[in-house]
């Protein structure tokens, strides 16, 4: 499906960050293919989510060390988070961050404002090309909350959904940016069996059908293996192990990590259904 | 990616001309509006009610309006707490006062009022429709705005890197630092003809009367005037709350790591609320400058009136334009209707922003409109909560 021969999409190179004098992720590299579904696990407090913050450029990875962010051919390093989302990669957050007041609607479309091109006075005086682009970025909303079967609370405010709605919205949103590559944290923590499966469904849907590269941080071991065709295993912020399911699953250090780190977490075998 | 934007735009948009005519006839029809307020309303109120009282109260209320509206873009759209509003509208005020006073010298060789039909308040007057004055005035009120942005600019930098209560101290102390400076720093006014005409602009930009405030204004401030703004910054207001620009600004009071993380540039926006909201509150303070029975003095914009301003944001709603607006309206008219206990308005506004800020954060319409059911919600949720209680 992917030429592993043509440049990767996102290329990441010995990125670490050190919080006082914990280091929460050490020499994090990563190489994303286009179209390719890739899983992040890791025991809580691994680093996963550091990773995203580092990628997006929320934090900045420690400097001096090499460190390299290229999507698309495009350096991230040190550019601010805004710019990142306008290059094209995008994120959802694991603490539900939704635009809580902006209606449902509105959520998705603040979030196409990356590729809005009139001015603000453009919006002042309502030209053509402000009042086409709003146009287009509505139908384009409308499109995206259909596909997440969001579409008939479109009006209601962002705080009144259910979690799993709120969930999915954070997809959603995230997706309108247009991005290239779309880093989803924990997008089934708090839903149902039946939620996530149809999630599983979805996220395989929105990688086909926009031809975006997908990196899944979960802790459902059934989705992920699922899923995934590749997994990177992060343990204290290194990486342990990276590969197939199988391969990974199979991986003694993973389950040393999973088994000896957090005892309350289910080691990649015992949740996973499917190889 | 496989959607664009620009070409999806393009199919979807009005043709040119079509849009050009929507965009720009709700200015003119601002214009118009104002207009008639001056040649119809005006007289009608004053001379054949006899309301001059009500006369003044609407000119108050529509500088008022101007105020919180344009607050309401920065503690409103973006939740950046400022507490310094009325400085903006002391440095419009005092850099309008400038340029009108000295500039009626510099043309007429007297500071009289010599507008035509559209300003000031009195009755009766022959002028013409339009005269060089009006002019100086309209340039007066855009340059005190302008001034007034720049300030505003300055102050927003430290937005950046200041959230919450420090912000509001800096903004707090930028209010104080613009007060101070006008009352100490600057000389007498200067009225005669011959001295103006021979001192340098740079001195006469100094001479604002002090702390004894800038008096011998000529009362420029009409209706016409007034309206014009208030309109137009409505307008504003309201396009850019309905356009991508304003989701952005509210985007960053929701969730500011989010906003950013999904391509809003944070700082960008938050500076140019801060310069957009002092730009108005600058010509508002213009307006105030030239109002008949006000004697132009720092002293009275502190701390106190930027409260003023604030507390009619915060009960509008942080976000609601028309809660603004009726708010402005409300704490216009009620401090006049209850003269008798105005001593304990400060401490009723106190009480007022405690008990909102324990029982709706949000303002009493949170960021919605008056006319949009979302603004009621919570009063008919907060009834249903009661019934099941019983
Ligand atoms: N801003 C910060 N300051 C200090 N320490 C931090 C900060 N952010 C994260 N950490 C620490 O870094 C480590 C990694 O945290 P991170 O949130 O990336 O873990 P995670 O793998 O996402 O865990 P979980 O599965 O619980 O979400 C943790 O020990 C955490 O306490
Ligand atoms: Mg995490």
């Amino acid at each position: 499906m992917t030429l592993k021969a043509s440049a990767p999409i996102l290329e990441v190179r010995n990125v670490s960050k050190t919080f006082g004098g914990l280091k929460a992720v050490t020499d994090f590299a990563l190489e994303l293919h286009k179209g390719d579904l890739q899983g992040l696990i890791g025991p809580n407090g691994a680093g996963k989510t550091t990773c995203f913050n580092l990628l997006t450029g929320v934090y900045r990875p420690d400097a001096g060390v090499g460190e390299r962010i290229v999507l698309d051919g495009q350096s991230l390093v040190g550019l601010r988070p805004s710019r990142i989302a306008a290059q094209g990669l995008s994120r959802t957050f694991q603490n539900i961050r939704l635009f809580g007041e902006l209606s449902v609607l509105d959520n998705v479309k603040l979030a196409c404002h990356v590729r809005v091109t009139y001015s603000m006075l453009g919006g002042v005086l309502r030209t053509a090309g402000c009042l086409g682009q709003e146009a287009a970025i509505t139908e384009r909303a409308m499109e995206l909350l259909r596909l997440f079967d969001l579409h008939d609370r479109a009006a209601e405010q962002g705080r009144h959904l259910p979690y799993g709605a709120q969930r999915r919205l954070e997809i959603a949103r995230a997706l309108a940016t247009s991005p290239k590559v779309l880093l989803l944290d924990e997008p089934a923590a708090g839903m149902n069996p039946q939620e996530k499966v149809e999630l599983a469904k979805l996220i395989r849907r929105v990688r086909d059908e926009f031809d975006v590269t997908i990196l899944l941080i979960e802790h459902d071991m059934g989705l992920v293996m699922d899923i995934c065709e590749r997994i990177t295993v992060l343990d204290y912020g290194r990486t342990i192990a990276s590969g197939t399911p199988a391969h990974v699953q199979a991986d003694p250090r993973v389950i040393q990590a999973y088994l000896g780190a957090v005892d309350d977490e289910p080691a990649p075998a015992a949740g996973g259904t499917h190889a | 990616m496989a959607w664009s934007l620009s070409s999806r735009a393009s199919q979807l948009g009005p043709p040119a001309a079509w849009s050009l005519v929507r965009g720009v006839l709700p200015f003119l029809a601002c214009v118009a509006v104002a207009i008639l307020a001056q040649v119809i309303l005006k007289p009608f109120l004053i001379t054949t009610l006899g309301w001059d009282f009500a006369a003044k109260m609407i000119v108050d209320v529509g500088i008022n309006i101007v105020l919180a509206v344009s607050l309401t873009l920065v503690n409103g759209f973006t939740g950046q707490f400022s507490i310094g509003h009325a400085a903006f509208m002391a440095v419009g005020g005092y850099t309008a006062a400038a340029i009108v006073y000295y500039g009626s010298y510099r043309i007429a060789g007297n500071p009289d009022l010599a507008g035509g039909v559209l300003s000031s308040m009195l009755v009766g007057r022959e002028a013409p429709w339009f005269t060089p004055h009006d002019l100086l005035f309209l340039v007066a009120m855009l340059a005190g705005g302008v001034v007034a942005a720049l300030c505003g600019y300055l102050v927003g930098l430290p937005s950046l890197r200041l959230k919450g209560d420090y912000l509001a101290i800096v903004t707090l102390g930028f209010g104080e630092i613009v007060r101070v400076l006008i009352q100490s720093q600057t000389g007498d006014v200067l009225y005669d003809p011959e001295e103006i005409a021979q001192t340098p602009a740079w001195k006469l930009a100094g001479s604002l009367g002090g702390s004894l405030g800038f008096s011998g204004l000529p009362f420029y401030t009409s209706f016409f005037w007034v309206y014009l703004l208030v309109l137009v910054t409505l307008l504003l207001a309201w396009r850019i709350k309905n356009s991508s620009y304003g989701r952005a600004l509210i985007s960053i009071r929701e969730d500011e790591i989010a906003s950013e993380a999904m391509g809003v540039d944070t700082t960008r926006f938050k500076i140019r609320a801060f310069v957009l909201s002092a730009f108005l509150a600058g010509c508002a303070g213009a307006l105030f400058a030239h109002t008949v029975g006000v004697q132009l003095n720092a002293a009275e914009l502190g701390f106190v009136k930027s409260f003023d301003i604030i507390i009619m944001v915060v009960l509008g709603g942080l976000g609601s334009i028309s809660g603004a607006v009726i708010a402005a309206i409300i704490l216009t008219i009620l401090p006049e209707a209850l003269r008798g206990v105005a001593e304990y308005r400060m401490v009723a506004y106190a009480v007022a922003l405690i008990v909102m800020m324990l029982v709706r954060p949000k303002g009493l319409l949170g960021v919605h409109e008056v006319w949009e059911r979302a603004a009621w919600d919570w009063l008919l949720g907060a009834s249903k909560r009661k019934g099941a209680g019983r």
